[in-house]
């Protein structure tokens, strides 16, 4: 082989790498060594006259490597395989170095240090880039059908979406009617139309469409193959269905808080009750406003219960629950004669035009009051009665007490506790255990998992608004992914030379995608991978005895020559 | 004036190049449809690309515009106006629009211009840089910004002496000061609307003296100071060139207040401001930060827990609405506000103070249209279906992307152009 021609940028991101790792120094450092036909600094290595610029520096030096030290891979890979593409050069001849999550993030209190950091990864990507060869990736066929889980708002939506893409939709849902949540509503804010009327029209809508067939009371329980056939089986009622799909929309949801017992009183003070249930009282009583029989006056509300803990796995915001509380107070206040609404909050957050409901509330009368943060509302009893007690800033500090003829428990939403979706798709949670999308901006629908997108509650608490929205979203991006019924995949996956292959049998269960098998060919017993179902991961190649397993471009002669520049 | 009138069409029109408008045209370009897409501007990447970084993830925006800016720029399905602007949309069956489409003389070949900036050097005039929100100056034959796309020189006219200097400097000839109006007829089968918002003007406050003392900025002026591509290599406040060390935030400057006849909340600006407390206390290590709140809204995906960080870090949150800013010989400012928390008026100096102005509709929107598109109270895009549809607007087959129709941050802006984009290629397939 000719000597490889590498060329090698080291990115400034705009400061995100260069205000702590001297990339100047880093460049330095890598321009001498062996292979390294040109090494450059850049402000945006990602901005289109760079690319540009490497296309012509490809092209005029004849590279046969190229190497971005810059941000995360799962930013920008892609990007600049694009780029080496452009300049007609094999894509998996490009090699990525982070240096900005690996080095100037993780080090932005030690600027020699994650300079030193830096010079060792980009090395070590040139090791690398020694030994990569070119790639051709694997062309699947994908089938035009997407399988939607979960029938909230979301996922009706997701399913109207992609059948009016002459895309066949499997829309599963686990309850016997489709419409979750907001079926069960009947005021909404920011419409006049009631939950129940909406899910009652999208629901015609979907029964209209030759193309969606809907599943009720079913749950999927088995997953297999990978994007473009993915093989699910359903359980509808002990009945048992075998589907194929190009892709998966998971709309599964979230649930609402329950308080635990004794927090702000609820199970343990009479007439405290949650959000949910009061939506169910407010919706179902007519002109009197009654609980457990007695009539209904002073309502206090609690908000942020189960939201913005100080600790655990609650500390985000639920986002709907403020403007929530404040609609059902005004349509409680408006139905039902003699109502007088007290809002313990921790700061509204009627963000944008719901802020016109605050704004009716106050002059509705409703009272407001503010917690301090490490001083929260109290509630107990009195006089057979709930009484909730406050130090409130909106007067200057004063102890203030509500006594109450129902207090509301504003409870916030949380993931669902049901995880068979999640581990049967592998899909990331975050640190709020709710699904984890690759980039929030960059690719807000989709998970890590190939195929697999997200949309609605699922990801975090969201309006009816912001559901529709991703899970439309989410069903443009699983249609981009199978419209054109072939799909590449990244040949990057594990391969077995046939004749160091002593058939043990040891790499069958360390695969998590059930990708190897064992076949006859002639009287030897040898493993063999489904590249549809491999993913590159590795597990294979540390168990096999002989070293017979290789990963491709991740071989092992790459993977030493990296250690190596490493250490 | 001459103007060459040509026949053109596509299959969807997308107004607006900023994050969701770039966002809507690649998902319908990557869907196999042929996009137009027109920029007012001279420059793609609206006004996410003169950002610093944003929230919750203290990405720069660069690093995520200026990709995405490059594939729209590439995409054999997209076609780039920049510096061009649509009039008469009108509707004349399903699948079927028109509108004029006008593009106005840059007076340079793009193709043939380097971007070396020979011609900013010798150009004589000197004016505000309105991409650098007026801090520093720019001159009438300029570069928009570093990192701007298509990179290439612009002749602003208006204030152009015609000395020629710049033709003259030119190593490619590629200045071309014949170059005329260009006016176009457009077919196209859907529009999909993307036209932003604009910042609320602090003039109409004039309690908090902005345009008055010089050291009282807009918040997207401070962004301008902390970005990659800033003007200085600090912070600098305008009258002295001191580096600030005590800084003030008014939130809701012109948000959530009736009297400018704005009721709502502009949903970005806690979560900017907490942002830009967080860089500047990064930047500048002995700076006090403080910010002047009425209730912090960070409500998104990882938003409450930025929040938290800043208070962590030290930033600086009192709960107050500020009454009046008077300024002192030296520059500092005095903010007169009454403090909630502990029930009192306060008065307290800073040396540097940013108004988190709020995000007001685009009412060029409307304008586009010979028919009727109808607005909403706000004078935002109405949505006629917003809990099923939210990308649908009054006409049949225009859609709604980003800030167009409400204020909303980065997230939400990409997810309503995903389903904009989703409601336009159905209406594509329909038929």
């Amino acid at each position: 082989m000719e000597k490889r021609r590498i060329g090698v940028y080291v990115c400034h991101c705009g400061g995100n790498i260069s205000d702590y790792v001297d990339v100047e120094k880093v460049r330095q450092s890598v321009e001498n060594d062996d292979n390294i036909v040109l090494a450059k600094t850049t402000m945006f290595a990602c901005s289109d006259m760079n690319q540009k610029e490497m296309v012509e520096d490809i092209k005029n030096h004849n590279l046969d490597g190229v190497i971005v030290a810059s941000c995360s891979p799962k930013l920008h890979l892609v990007t600049f395989r694009n780029v080496t593409q452009r300049a007609d050069l094999n894509k998996y001849t490009y090699v990525h170095s982070n240096i900005r999550e690996q080095a100037s993030w993780a080090h932005s209190d030690n600027k020699e240090g994650a300079t030193e950091k830096a010079i060792h990864l980009v090395k070590s990507a040139i090791a690398k880039a020694r030994h990569v060869e070119p790639l051709e990736p694997s062309k699947i066929k994908a089938e035009k059908s997407v399988a939607v889980i979960g029938a909230g708002i979301a996922g009706l939506k997701a399913a109207l979406s992609l059948s009016e893409k002459d895309t066949h939709v499997f829309l599963i849902e686990k309850e016997a009617t489709v419409g979750g949540w907001v079926a069960k509503w009947k005021d909404l804010f920011m419409t006049d139309e009631t939950g129940d009327a909406l899910i009652k029209r999208l629901y015609e809508e979907v029964k209209r469409k030759p193309n969606i067939t809907i599943f009720t009371n079913s749950e999927v329980f088995a997953n297999t193959g990978s994007i473009g056939n993915i093989m699910l089986k359903i359980k509808q009622k002990g009945e048992l269905f075998d589907i194929t799909v190009g892709s998966v929309l998971v709309a599964t949801g979230f649930e609402p808080y329950k308080p635990k017992e004794d927090e702000f009183g609820f199970s343990t003070v009479p007439n405290v009750i949650t959000l949910p249930e009061f939506k169910q009282l407010i919706d179902h009583e007519k002109d009197v406003l009654t609980y457990n029989g007695q009539k209904v006056k002073n309502v206090s509300f609690i908000y942020c219960v189960g939201s913005r803990q100080p600790e655990g796995e609650n500390t985000y915001c639920s986002r709907y629950c403020c403007t929530a509380t404040i609609h059902a107070a005004n349509e409680a206040r408006k139905k039902f004669k003699g109502i007088q609404n007290f809002h313990f909050t921790r700061g509204v957050r009627s963000y944008g035009k719901q802020e016109l409901l605050y704004a009716e509330s106050l002059q509705g009368g409703d009272i407001y009051f503010q917690s301090y943060e490490d001083d929260l509302p109290k509630v107990f009893v009195r006089n057979n009665k709930p009484v909730v007690r406050i130090n409130d800033i909106l007067t200057g500090g004063r102890e203030l007490e509500v006594e109450s003829d129902l207090v509301v428990l504003v409870t916030g939403m949380i993931p669902r506790s049901n995880n068979t979706i999640s581990s049967l798709f592998k899909i990331p949670k975050g640190r709020d255990k709710f699904f984890s999308e690759i980039h929030m901006k960059l690719r807000p629908v989709e998970t890590v998992i190939d195929g697999v997108t997200i949309a609605g509650a699922c990801q975090g608490p969201k309006t009816i608004i912001e559901s529709v929205n991703s899970a439309l979203s989410a069903a443009t991006k699983a249609y981009s992914n199978i419209s054109k019924g072939v799909l590449e995949t990244d040949p990057q996956i594990a391969k077995i030379e046939a004749k160091d292959c002593t058939g043990c049998e040891d790499c069958i269960p360390a695969c998590p995608f059930d990708a190897i098998s064992m076949k006859q060919i002639d009287d030897q017993s040898i493993a063999v991978i489904n590249a549809s179902l491999c993913k590159g991961c590795g597990m294979c190649t540390p168990v096999c005895p002989t070293d017979a397993i290789d990963l491709i471009a991740h071989s092992n002669v790459e993977i030493m020559g990296m250690i190596d520049a490493l250490a | 004036m001459n103007q060459i009138r040509k026949n053109i069409s596509y299959d969807a029109l997308v107004i607006g190049a900023g994050i969701a408008g770039g966002e809507a045209a690649l998902n319908l370009a990557n869907t196999g449809y042929k996009v137009l897409l027109i920029e007012k501007d001279d420059s793609v990447g609206g006004k996410m690309i003169l950002l610093s970084k944003v929230f919750p993830t203290l990405d720069c925006a660069a690093c995520i515009t200026t990709p995405k800016v490059s594939e729209i720029g590439r995409h054999p399905n997209i076609t780039i106006f920049t510096g061009s602007t649509v009039s008469s949309i009108k509707k004349i069956s399903d699948n079927e629009f028109t509108a004029t489409v006008h593009k106005k003389p840059r007076y340079v070949h793009v193709a043939d211009c380097t971007a070396c900036q020979k011609c900013e050097e010798v150009c004589p005039v000197s004016v505000n840089d309105q991409y650098q929100y007026n801090l520093v100056g720019r001159k009438a034959a300029y570069i928009p910004f570093s990192i701007c796309d298509p990179k290439a020189a612009v002749i602003d006219i208006e204030n152009c002496t015609l000395c020629g200097a710049c033709e003259r400097v030119c190593p490619t000839n590629c200045i071309d000061f014949t170059m005329e109006d260009e006016e176009f007829d457009l077919h196209v089968k859907t529009v999909v609307l993307a036209t932003g918002f604009n910042l609320f003007d602090p003039l109409k406050t004039p309690r908090y003296g902005f345009g008055e003392y010089k050291n009282v900025l807009t918040s997207m002026q401070m962004e301008r100071q902390i970005a990659p591509t800033r003007p200085f290599h600090t912070i600098l406040r305008p009258t002295d060139g001191k580096v600030p060390d005590r800084i003030a935030y008014v939130l809701c400057t012109g948000s959530r207040d009736v009297s400018v006849g704005n009721p709502i909340c502009s949903q970005i600006c806690c979560m900017y401001s907490i942002k830009q407390a967080q860089l500047l206390m990064g930047a500048l290590p002995m700076a006090d930060v403080t910010i002047y709140y009425l209730n912090i809204r960070s409500f998104g995906k990882g938003f409450e827990e930025f929040y938290e960080q800043a208070k962590g870090m030290g930033v600086n949150f009192i709960k107050g609405k500020i009454g009046k800013i008077t300024e002192k010989e030296n520059g500092n400012l005095l903010l007169r506000y009454e403090d909630i928390n502990e029930g009192k008026l306060k008065v307290a100096e800073h040396d540097m103070v940013v108004l988190s102005v709020g995000a007001l509709p685009n009412p060029e929107a409307k304008t586009l249209f010979a028919d009727d598109l109808k607005l909403d109270s706000f004078n935002f895009v109405d949505q006629p279906d917003l809990m099923a549809s939210p990308a649908k607007t009054s006409i049949d087959g225009v859609f709604v992307a980003g800030t167009a129709s409400a204020p909303m941050d980065i997230p939400d802006a990409i997810l309503s152009a995903g389903s904009a984009s989703s409601e336009a290629i159905s209406y594509l397939m329909k038929q």
